[in-house]
């Protein structure tokens, strides 16, 4: 059973293929990245996915299309995401940006609210607990009552997941979440996502550049480049895929096969298991 | 819980109780009474406004439209009450009667236009619903304005309206005014009630999210034009219900005019809210005092001796549009020290919280 499954997904930009004929499947409760080349069309996929655009072919979520649905309903199907550049609702507090994500799924809040009925303090003091049990899991209950944009960039980024999160989702997207972190928080990052995905039971997709998340956290890689796949695998065979050598470095590298070392250079933080800096790491429990 | 809400709702209509029967001690002169249950009105025009506005983030130009609708189905409906109770004068009990379907008529006419105005234009993304709303507020006053009694079928029926001079009552002995002090106080505070209410509640956040990023605000499940549309609909009836008390307001105008829901209504609306703070109750609140109040000392500057006298030498000095010279003045010094309103989007507790903190 998959989780999400695209089958000949294109989507066109006007004269620009962004995406073309793409088709994998991501398997149940598996971490799968997304990774290519700048504009390789990766948050297009996303985007697809979560229905900001509409596209060509088939987009399921465990068995459900997706197509013709808007954001806001996929959301509910369980479909959550964070944004390549943070978007947090910025004049509103860590908390707030929490209790956003469950507004839908309460009913009749409206009249509840205005009524201040004995339903609206039972639900209001609900989900305040769960949002703070949520930050307390991200280690960002002590800042619940700051404006969000006052938070460092470390904390930005991950109370985007925790407010992800607050969906109850059953697959979490997340796009470029190792952007601007250093070595050993990149480190943090990858104990992150294992253990969201373990204690949650969600399935985990992610577009990174960061080849030393990409390669120590994923299970399975799909390769883009100019929006068409050019390879799908397992770490090992991605990094060793010749196309994907050469999307990465260029064709000449690639064929002359210096590239490989090139690529092993890149690669190489993936397989080392390097001491974690303390003072930067920021592993979950 | 219910034993204190059964005594604030016990103090409310004490409190709006104690306005009908002081008001006319407190303030003697009919002028300034009239000027401060407008100025009330006007409360509940600027806090329905600041909910599409200021909450939502959307921008609604032709607030008086609604108003308008409110007014003129309030007048309808309270004049035709009056004559069919066969009474003469506006007795208080029997406002009972009278105000209560005339509000409530007025703000369901208005939340109807309301929806047929904002479904279309807030599915888009942009301007258009200052477009639209524009021209929803035109269309309305110059339909009425342009009909005359000759023509037939919908013309006809809008000329029933009476046109340009204004719709009086069904035997054009003008509207049947029972909302007193009681009535007003009560709206106000009931509408203060319930724009709190919104603003602190998920409603409110979620709101308040699709007005931050309507991106991240739909990828975490909030419909925005669900939550657009509710709100723009709650707006307007908010905006009929303030124009079916001012049309029924005792000592009030006897007639409902097109003239007067214009765009500059619509102006000082929009200026009631941007004054005060966008998003804020309170706020609202302020700046619907301090609108109301400006217009009417500039009118009254207007009567003075030395006013007409120099308006007789100097016919070309208008001083109404002098009344936007003012607004400009105060709202550029209010720009300067505060770009927020005077509250921002914060209400006026924690200002004074704030206050405290700081001394």
């Amino acid at each position: 059973m998959s989780a999400l499954k695209l089958s000949h997904v294109s989507k066109r930009f006007g004269g620009l293929k962004a995406v073309s004929d793409v088709s994998f499947e991501v398997p149940e409760r598996s971490i799968f990245g997304l990774i290519g080349p700048n504009g390789a069309g990766k948050t297009t996929v996303f985007n697809l996915v979560t229905g900001v655009y509409d596209f060509e072919g088939e987009i399921t979520f465990g068995g459900t299309p997706v197509a013709g649905k808007k954001p806001s309903q996929i959301a509910h199907l369980g479909i959550a995401r964070t944004f390549q550049n943070i978007r947090l609702f910025q004049s509103m507090t860590v908390i707030e940006n929490v209790l956003v994500a469950c507004e839908n799924t309460r009913k009749a809040h409206l009249w509840s609210a205005l009524l201040r009925s004995p339903l609206f303090y039972k639900d209001e003091a609900a989900i305040r607990k769960e949002a703070l049990r949520l930050l307390e899991v991200f280690k960002l209950d002590k800042m619940a009552d700051e404006i969000s944009t006052s938070l460092s960039y470390g904390n930005q980024r991950r109370l985007e997941i925790a407010r992800a999160m607050m969906l109850k989702p059953k697959l979490l997207l997340l796009d470029e979440p190792a952007a601007g972190m250093n070595y050993g928080e990149a480190e943090g990052l990858k104990q992150q996502i294992r253990w969201l995905r373990d204690e949650f039971q969600i399935t985990v997709v992610l577009v990174e550049h960061n080849m030393q998340v990409v390669m120590g956290v994923c299970e399975d890689i799909h390769v883009l480049d100019h929006g068409e796949t050019i390879a799908h695998g397992n770490p090992e065979a991605i990094k060793k895929h010749p196309k994907v050598l050469a999307a990465y470095l260029g064709e000449d590298v690639a064929e002359e096969g210096a590239g490989s070392s090139a690529m092993k250079v890149l690669l190489s933080a993936a397989d080392k298991d390097a001491p974690t800096n303390p003072s930067t790491s920021e592993s979950a429990p | 819980m219910w034993v204190k809400r059964s005594l604030m709702g016990l103090l409310l209509v004490g409190v709006a109780l104690a306005a009908e029967a002081g008001l006319a001690t407190v303030i003697p002169d009919t002028a300034y009474r009239q000027l401060c249950m407008l100025a009330m009105i006007n409360v509940v025009v600027a806090l329905s406004l600041n909910v599409i506005n200021g909450m939502a983030g959307q921008f609604s130009i032709g607030h008086a439209g609604f108003v308008g609708v409110g007014a003129y189905t309030g007048a309808i409906v309270s004049s035709h009450i009056h004559q069919s109770l066969g009474a003469h004068d506006f007795a208080f009990v029997s406002s009972f009667m009278v105000v209560p379907p005339s509000l409530i008529a007025g703000g369901l006419v208005a939340a109807l236009f309301g929806l047929v105005v904002g479904l279309p234009s807030l599915r888009l993304k942009g301007d258009y619903l200052a477009i639209v709303t524009l021209g929803f507020a035109e269309i309305f006053r110059l339909l009425i304005a342009t009909s005359s009694p000759g023509s037939t079928g919908i013309r006809g029926s809008i000329a029933k309206l009476g046109g340009p001079q204004g719709y009086a009552g069904p035997l054009d002995g003008g509207i049947a005014q029972y909302a007193g002090p009681f009535w007003v106080v009560g709206a106000m505070i009931v509408c203060i009630i319930i724009a709190w209410r919104l603003k602190f509640s998920g409603w409110g956040r979620a709101l308040q999210s699709l007005r931050e990023d309507e991106i991240a605000a739909s990828a975490v499940g909030v419909d925005p034009t669900n939550y657009k549309v509710t709100s723009f609909v709650i707006s307007a009836m908010g905006a009929g219900v303030a124009g079916a008390l001012w049309a029924g307001m005792r000592d009030g105008n006897p007639t409902v005019q097109p003239e007067q829901f214009n765009f500059a209504f619509s102006f000082d609306a929009i200026t009631m809210v941007i004054l005060g703070g966008s998003g804020s109750v309170s706020g609202a609140v302020l700046g619907g005092v301090f609108v109301t109040v400006t217009v009417k000392m500039i009118e009254q500057l207007q009567r003075l001796e030395v006013v007409e006298a120099f308006k007789s030498t100097h016919p070309e000095f208008d001083l109404n549009a002098l009344r936007m010279v003012v607004y400009a003045v105060v709202l550029i010094l209010l720009m300067m020290s505060r770009p927020a309103g005077v509250f921002g989007e914060n209400e006026i507790g924690r200002w004074f919280r704030r206050k405290q903190a700081e001394a």
